[in-house]
């Protein structure tokens, strides 16, 4: 069953259409990355799924039930901003969130010293960094051992020291079996830590699977005729091929082509050998997710 | 959860000053109130005997509740700024249980006022009308009915903050309206409807010391006889709660 199951999601601000009809789920043990560019729809997809905005249309299902504050308990959850009361300090912030979370008080200590606050408990969260309070927002996302984090962008603020240390943090987190969804403009680094990802543009889901798959629709494969191989043949063979798509030169006399998911470079080895071609080469050029994200947003 | 909302408000130094404030400005003007003079004479100790000071400190005292609902307005819009109701709820707590500790703190600062009352009227008027302390518990009940008045304005507090989620525009709206907006309204309004508008109905809880003697000279007062308006008052207390969840429930936060 999976941990959260987005259907049919749409969202309205008067004449703007922040989502349009998202249907996504998240899996229990995956790392799921949101990906887009600003205003895309993220955080108003995580701010519906958490119940802090209200849907124009559509449902979401917190394992496998209607969102409540019960299921809301089982998630632990940073959107946007580090919220919390300026006036008080760190400890008391999360003791606070711990009392909301009904979650053991202990566990507050635990998360202080995961998010390196330990020795600034005591201090007022007025007089924190960015990077602190980005710090003091994850461990309130761990308190009470939740069965999934939601991230909204948790590198915020954070310098790259602080930015590795939450990259190792999630991939722990993920290693122990934890579901997080987790919403970046970082793609390098989900690229390194997310199993699955979505990407949203201007509301629209463009691509949503596992990240290999995702990044295997955007692979091209790179094919280097032999020198008495005519071009007008090869083109006539590759149109014959319903899996081959995109052929375009390249440099140096070669071409790439895309090919559809299930098919590999050997098999289009074998069937233009079949069709008597020779390849002096044959090669496959693996694409960045932020080239495919980049693509995909286009 | 009230012990959340207990986390939050015990450790903020406004909600403390503000209190002090109620106090201090309360008793300075009961105080200072015995050396006015009226048609000549000093008021004197007549103003604290028992058992019509309840009445006087009941009827003063709800001048002073305007400090209690703008320290419930802070609180609330403290939260809209602070966007902590919305980290709330994403915690796991309900739109009800949020808007439930706000109503039970508005009981505390209530029961806080009647305290606060009956501590400063045993205080002057064991102290400077002892001879009549042996009525001292006559008419004490009024206190009740001025906790039940406390409550209601907060409620309006409430409600207002919830709509306008700003502190500065929530005060400001709050003030106008008490002050401004309901005897306007009283103004253009025939008495027989004006009695039921909520600040009037909340006010006619504690009504004006010596009220009968200014009848005989006026007329007969419009306004409901607390008896009369606790009823109402009740039922504004509920709506502007009930109004206040609707409108979280159903806006973004």
């Amino acid at each position: 069953m999976p941990i959260l199951e987005l259907d049919n999601l749409s969202k309205t601000y008067g004449s703007t259409t922040a989502l349009k009809g998202l249907t996504l789920s998240v899996e229990p043990g995956s790392v799921y990355g949101l990906l887009g560019p600003n205003g895309s729809g993220k955080t108003t997809t995580l701010g519906i799924a958490l119940g802090v905005l209200r849907a124009s249309g559509g449902t979401v299902r917190w394992f496998g039930q209607e969102p409540n504050a019960n299921n809301r308990r089982r998630v632990g959850a940073l959107l946007e901003t580090p919220n919390f009361f300026p006036y008080l300090s760190a400890r008391q912030n999360l003791l606070l969130a711990a009392d909301v979370k009904r979650a053991d008080p202990r566990t507050v200590d635990q998360a202080l010293d995961l998010t390196g606050l330990g020795t600034r408990q005591h201090d007022k969260f007025r007089g924190f960094s960015l990077g602190m309070k980005q710090r003091l927002a994850l461990a309130s996302t761990l308190l009470g051992n939740p069965e999934i984090l939601v991230l909204d962008e948790p590198t915020n603020g954070l310098d790259p020291q602080g930015i590795a240390e939450v990259r190792d943090l999630v991939t722990r987190l993920a290693a122990d079996g934890k579901t997080i969804l987790i919403a970046s403009h970082l793609l390098d680094e989900v690229e390194k830590v997310c199993t699955h990802v979505a990407v949203l543009q201007r509301g629209d889901l463009r691509a949503a699977g596992p990240v290999h798959s995702i990044l295997a629709t955007a692979d091209r494969v790179i094919l280097r005729p032999a020198p008495d191989t005519s071009i007008a043949t090869l083109q006539q063979a590759v149109a014959a091929l319903p899996w081959v798509s995109d052929l375009k030169p390249e440099a140096a006399g070669a071409y790439s082509a895309v090919l559809a998911t299930g098919h590999g470079p050997a098999d289009l080895n074998r069937a233009l050998f079949e069709q008597g071609i020779a390849l002096a080469g044959l090669e496959v050029r693996h694409r960045s997710l932020e080239a495919q994200f980049l693509e995909l947003t286009r | 959860m009230f012990r959340a909302e207990l986390r939050k408000v015990l450790p903020y130094r406004t909600v403390w000053i503000i209190l002090l404030l109620f106090v201090v400005l309360l008793a300075l003007f009961v105080s200072a109130g015995g050396s006015v003079t009226l048609n000549g004479q000093r008021v004197g100790a007549t103003l604290y005997t028992f058992p019509g000071l309840w009445q006087k400190l009941t009827y003063v005292a709800s001048y002073f509740n305007l400090l209690l609902g703008i320290l419930l307005i802070i609180l609330i819009t403290d939260e809209f700024q602070f966007r902590t109701f919305r980290q709330q709820v994403i915690d796991g707590a309900s739109v009800a249980e949020l808007l439930q500790n706000k109503l039970l703190l508005s009981g505390l600062l209530a029961v806080f006022g009647m305290l606060t009352v009956l501590g400063l009227g045993f205080y002057f008027g064991l102290t400077r009308a002892a001879d009549t302390a042996s009525q001292a518990t006559v008419g004490i009940t009024g206190i009740a009915l001025y906790g039940i008045q406390v409550l209601g304005l907060l409620s309006m507090a409430a409600l207002v903050a919830v709509l306008v989620r700003r502190s500065g525009p929530g005060i400001l709206l709050f003030l106008l309206y008490a002050w401004v907006a309901e005897p306007l309204l009283r103004f253009s309004l025939p008495d027989s409807l004006d009695r039921f508008l909520p600040a009037k109905v909340f006010n006619s809880l504690t009504p004006l010391p010596g009220q009968e003697m200014i009848d005989t000279v006026t007329g007969p007062s419009s306004a409901l006889l607390p008896t009369e308006a606790l009823p109402l008052a009740l039922v504004y207390t509920a709506l502007f709660w009930g109004l206040s969840y609707l409108l979280l429930r159903n806006r973004d936060l």
